[in-house]
């Protein structure tokens, strides 16, 4: 029966490879949807095929979420695998490397091609190589979190963006006070305010323990996870978030920071890009950097932040049109186009006239005196998950940060070394 | 009985009042959204409950342009009609086998065959994305109506199973005895004689496969195979913000099922209301 | 259910070929991948690697993961809701509305309605009609002046399970209409009407004429209602996605979730296998108490 049935989905795939073999064509999987991106990547797109008569290049998209969850697996796995596809640095590449999906291409960028990037592309901790082997062409780079917020209704309180994490509690208290929402956090994926408690973490727990915590060789009690739990739950005391945190998405978070329905809005650079589609005309908007907690820590003004890039599919069935489109994708002109969609290009020296929010998300990275990657692209995705919900507990008045912290440790601790 | 044009009594108006409130209440949410599918953004928020202010048929013809709804229709139109032609004709024939013919392992397997109902979808949804890759069938819309009328053939069977049984077998009995064969039996006589009972199960099943969600997101990833609910989820991410264009694209998809159904109910209830369901 | 066990119109092997079609379909696509699954639940897998033999690992995490043995309780309290709300709403709907005048043939369309929109539909209508600051059920509160009561209805653990109830109530309560309907059409008239002529009125005659003889479609509806709010996922994932905080997970959305999201197939199926053996248990007791039920009455 399975043999049979074999046989007739193999005629059928020969049949449409056939009626498709005319023209290269290569697949490019990503989850870039939104306005200014989508746009730039198509503008690229055209450019590219207009260059290369014999190639074209078909889009697979999907919403982040469905992408991350199950989008690129299943097509990973799929008889048709897609010759390029967009990933996550850290271990998201790490475990497609170790299974085999993702294409080493220090051989293809040997040539000078991989010194077009900024220095730290390719630095150990930049997570797009393994075992000193390059897997990953850069494509952007994301600050996970920053504050941003709405001057217009920061100026009305005669408030400043504040720069010690006091200052930001009575800014929180002034606003909450006047019957402002404070801040507005769609968190019911867990990783937006996730991101951003990881960060508040780093901040205050020394890099190592950090680190032990996330990989199970240290508690997070241990480890000092206690304060940043405590600081989440400052904040609800405070009254900064909004009631309805833990059932509203995303993106319907973010477009009630649009609607002015709060004052502040914690996530990452990605919202420059979907303010074009989302603000009303005239909407002024700006942001600042997680406050200084505690001067004499490690790391006191570290950015979180990532970089994203693409993978040539290691069955790809036509690596070289695919590396081809990529090493265009990355030259100067195309990363100006890039830049100018509302992207952070990682390829040095590309002078785009770019929005001013994204020049000061490109100084924020470059101020900060540590770069702190997002635990869900870094460690084992269950424990990363295990410390956002603690914190959304903490965040949330649900548990007190004691609770939270006895309730994470608990639940690591059931799931087993990951 | 009472007959339907006598006048009706006070307890019957009451009956009739007392039904319309709860059904009005229940039906509700349809018509606002309905509504709202005709309204500016701007008014849903500020009117809710009016009546649209102006009349904007242009909602839809940008809800399907935008959404990609005539692709997604396409889809959904074929997944459904392909996988309800398979299950009901599959399971007719096995309820008439189990029903009307002899052979080695009847009732044991007839018995396997209503595990199905006990078992929720999602139990399989991993295994069954292994196998359908297995068998090359991801990503196409195999992997959608196979998979949607396995999962019908319980409930169907065992409505068809019950009515074959609650119909005396003279007419295949008496045809047996001029000579025709078990298929033209069943062919000329028992596929008519059930065909009440094969239109209810169409129905239901139409509705079921047409609204199928996990399998459809789970084990499609190109855009241009997406079926209707996929694809409302993504047309909502997208406009999340643009309540008038999601009521419109939500409308579009679900009035002419709706309409179908108002069209067919009473062969549903006919169906059932012979069919052994007890 | 009456057999109408006769002469058969043939014997011999070959009919079984009459069977073999949807027995090949429900064989691929139904048992072999509950059947090929099991092994998986030995292994730590994240469906990119090769799967890693690791005994019983897997079950032990389970009955020792919090979250879900309350998926568990969840999914009980949801089931106990839909009886009431789904069940028996179905059943005193198909009652009231059971007349052959005009517009009942309309109404009961009207109510079976929602069981037609796609899940996607209802998920949409219903977060516009909770949702906290847009909200039209906290914008009704605001207008008759009780501000007080509004609240992030599906943000909050104490009310998201009662609202997914009464989302899930509104939607299948229709089906059991249907079905309790289609029963009462085969309840002959004269019974009402000799009950009628000996003075019982209609609350008695719901009583002791209607609800014995839907006794048999009582216990069908019972069993759907169960084991549909096992399967149920399609609600909970548009409506709450198992949140906040796990107060809406029920087995099936935290199997998906530690399956797809966090990437651990292994262990979900392991958490599979569990939903199975629960579901298949609870099936069959309620089978052995409906036969008891029915033995004892007749």
């Amino acid at each position: 029966m399975t043999t049979t049935f074999r046989l007739l989905g193999a005629t059928a795939l020969t049949l449409i490879a056939a009626a498709a073999s005319a023209q290269t064509e290569i697949r490019f999987t990503h989850s870039m949807t939104s306005g200014g991106n989508a746009a730039a990547m198509d503008a690229i797109v055209a450019a590219f095929e207009e260059a290369n008569p014999d190639i074209t290049v078909r889009q697979i998209t999907f919403d982040d979420d469905v992408y991350s969850d199950t989008g690129l697996i299943t097509q990973l796995q799929s008889n048709e695998v897609p010759d390029i596809y967009f990933q996550w640095a850290g271990f998201p590449l790490a475990r497609d490397v170790e299974a085999g999906y993702a294409m080493n291409l220090s051989e293809a960028m040997a040539d000078g091609w991989a010194d077009t990037f900024i220095d730290s592309a390719f630095s150990s901790g930049a997570g797009t190589t393994v075992d000193g082997d390059i897997y990953m062409v850069p494509l952007s780079l994301d600050v996970t979190n920053t504050i941003w917020y709405n001057t217009a209704i920061l100026e009305e309180y005669d408030l400043e963006a504040p720069e010690t994490w006091d200052e930001f509690l009575t800014v929180i208290g002034t606003l909450a006070e006047a019957g402002e929402t404070p801040i507005v956090t769609g968190n019911n994926e867990l990783w937006p305010l996730g991101n951003w408690a990881s960060h508040v973490a780093a901040r205050v727990v020394p890099m190592a323990d950090f680190d032990a915590a996330f990989r199970q060789e240290k508690t997070f009690a241990d480890a000092g996870f206690r304060r940043p739990l405590e600081l989440m739950q400052e904040l609800h005391e405070a009254g900064a978030f909004n009631r309805d945190m833990q059932g509203l998405g995303a993106d319907p978070a973010m477009a009630a920071f649009f609607q002015e329905a709060a004052v502040m809005h914690p996530i990452g650079s990605w919202l420059v890009g979907s303010a074009g589609e989302m603000a009303e005309e005239g909407f002024a908007y700006s942001q600042f950097d997680t406050p200084v907690i505690d001067d004499a820590a490690e790391a006191p003004r570290s950015a979180i932040g990532t970089l994203t890039g693409l993978v040539v599919h290691a069955q790809s069935a036509n690596p070289d049109a695919a590396i081809t489109f990529l090493e265009f994708l990355s030259s100067p002109e195309m990363q100006t186009i890039w830049a100018e969609g509302g992207a952070l290009s990682p390829v040095a020296g590309v002078e785009a006239e770019i929005d001013p929010q994204l020049q000061a998300m490109s100084d924020l990275l470059a101020n900060a005196d540590a770069m702190v990657p997002p635990p869900d692209t870094t460690y084992p995705v269950p424990v990363a998950e295990a410390y956002y919900q603690a914190a959304a507990y903490a965040a949330s008045g649900e548990k007190t940060a004691e609770g939270a912290l006895t309730w994470l440790d608990e639940t690591v601790a059931a799931m087993g070394q990951q | 009985m009472w007959s339907a044009t006598e006048r009706r009594r006070p307890v019957e108006w009451l009956q009739f009042g007392l039904g319309a409130l709860i059904v009005a209440a229940m039906f509700y949410p349809t018509v606002w959204m309905v509504l709202s599918a005709f309204k500016s953004n701007r008014e849903i928020f500020r009117d809710p409950f009016g009546l649209p202010d102006e009349w904007r048929w242009s909602n839809f013809s940008e809800a399907w342009a935008q959404g990609g709804l005539g692709g997604l229709y396409v889809n959904s139109m074929i997944v459904t009609l392909v996988a309800v032609t398979l299950a009901v004709g599959c399971a007719t024939a096995a309820a008439f086998a189990f029903s009307r013919l002899e052979f080695p392992g009847r009732r044991w397997l007839y018995r396997l065959l209503l595990i199905g109902l006990l078992l929720p979808p999602p139990v399989v949804a991993i295994p069954l994305f292994g196998i359908l890759r297995d068998l090359g069938l991801l990503n196409t819309l195999w992997a959608l109506i196979l998979p949607g009328a396995a999962w019908s053939l319980s409930l169907t069977v065992f409505v068809m199973y019950g009515y074959f049984n609650s119909v005396r077998p003279d007419m295949e009995e008496a045809a047996l005895l001029e000579g025709a064969s078990t298929w033209q039996i069943f062919r000329d006589i028992s596929v008519p004689m059930v065909w009440p009972s094969m239109l209810t199960m169409a129905i239901v099943n139409t509705i079921n496969i047409w609204n199928e969600l996990m399998f459809a997101l789970l084990f499609i990833t190109d855009d241009d195979k997406r079926t209707l609910p996929v694809g409302l989820i993504r047309f909502f991410g997208r406009y999340s913000t643009d309540y008038a264009m999601v009521f419109a694209a939500l409308t579009i998809t679900t009035v002419p099922i709706l309409a179908l159904y108002f069209l067919l109910q009473r062969h549903v209830i006919a169906g059932l209301s012979s069919t052994a369901m007890d | 259910m009456s057999e109408v066990e006769g002469k058969r119109l043939a014997t011999g092997r070959i009919n079984l070929l009459f069977a073999l079609p949807a027995l090949t379909l429900f064989g691929l696509f139904v048992l072999l991948p509950i059947g090929s699954s099991v092994w998986f639940a030995f292994t730590k897998w994240n469906g990119f690697t090769t799967p890693e033999a690791v005994g019983f690992d897997n079950f032990r995490r389970a009955f020792r993961d919090t979250v879900h043995l309350w998926s568990y309780v969840n999914v009980t309290l949801y089931i106990l809701g839909t009886l009431v709300l789904e069940v028996m709403f179905g059943l005193v709907i198909a009652v009231l509305l059971n007349s052959d005048r005009f517009g009942f043939g309309l109404m009961r369309g009207m109510f079976f309605s929602p069981m037609i929109l796609s899940m996607t539909a209802a998920g949409v209508l219903w977060t516009f009609v909770l949702d906290y600051r847009l909200g039209l059920l906290n914008a009704v509160l605001e207008s008759v002046g009780r501000e007080e009561w509004t609240r992030p209805w599906l943000s909050e653990s104490a009310t998201a399970l009662i609202a997914i109830m009464v989302v899930s109530g509104w939607r299948f309560a229709g089906f059991y209409m249907i079905i309790f309907f289609a029963a009462l059409r085969r309840i002959p008239r004269n019974i009402y009407e000799a009950a009628t002529l000996d003075g019982a009125g209609p609350v008695r005659q719901f009583f002791t004429i209607t609800l014995p003889l839907l006794r048999a479609s009582m216990m069908t509806c019972i069993l759907l209602a169960v084991t549909g709010g096992f399967a149920g996922f399609d609600l909970f994932f548009t409506l709450t996605n198992g949140g906040p905080f796990n107060a809406t997970e029920v087995p099936a959305t935290w199997i998906i979730r530690q399956g797809f999201d966090n990437n651990q197939l292994g262990y979900a199926t392991a958490l599979t296998v569990i939903l199975a053996v629960v579901v298949l248990a609870v099936a069959l007791l309620f089978l052995r108490i409906s036969e008891r039920v029915n033995v004892v009455r007749y």
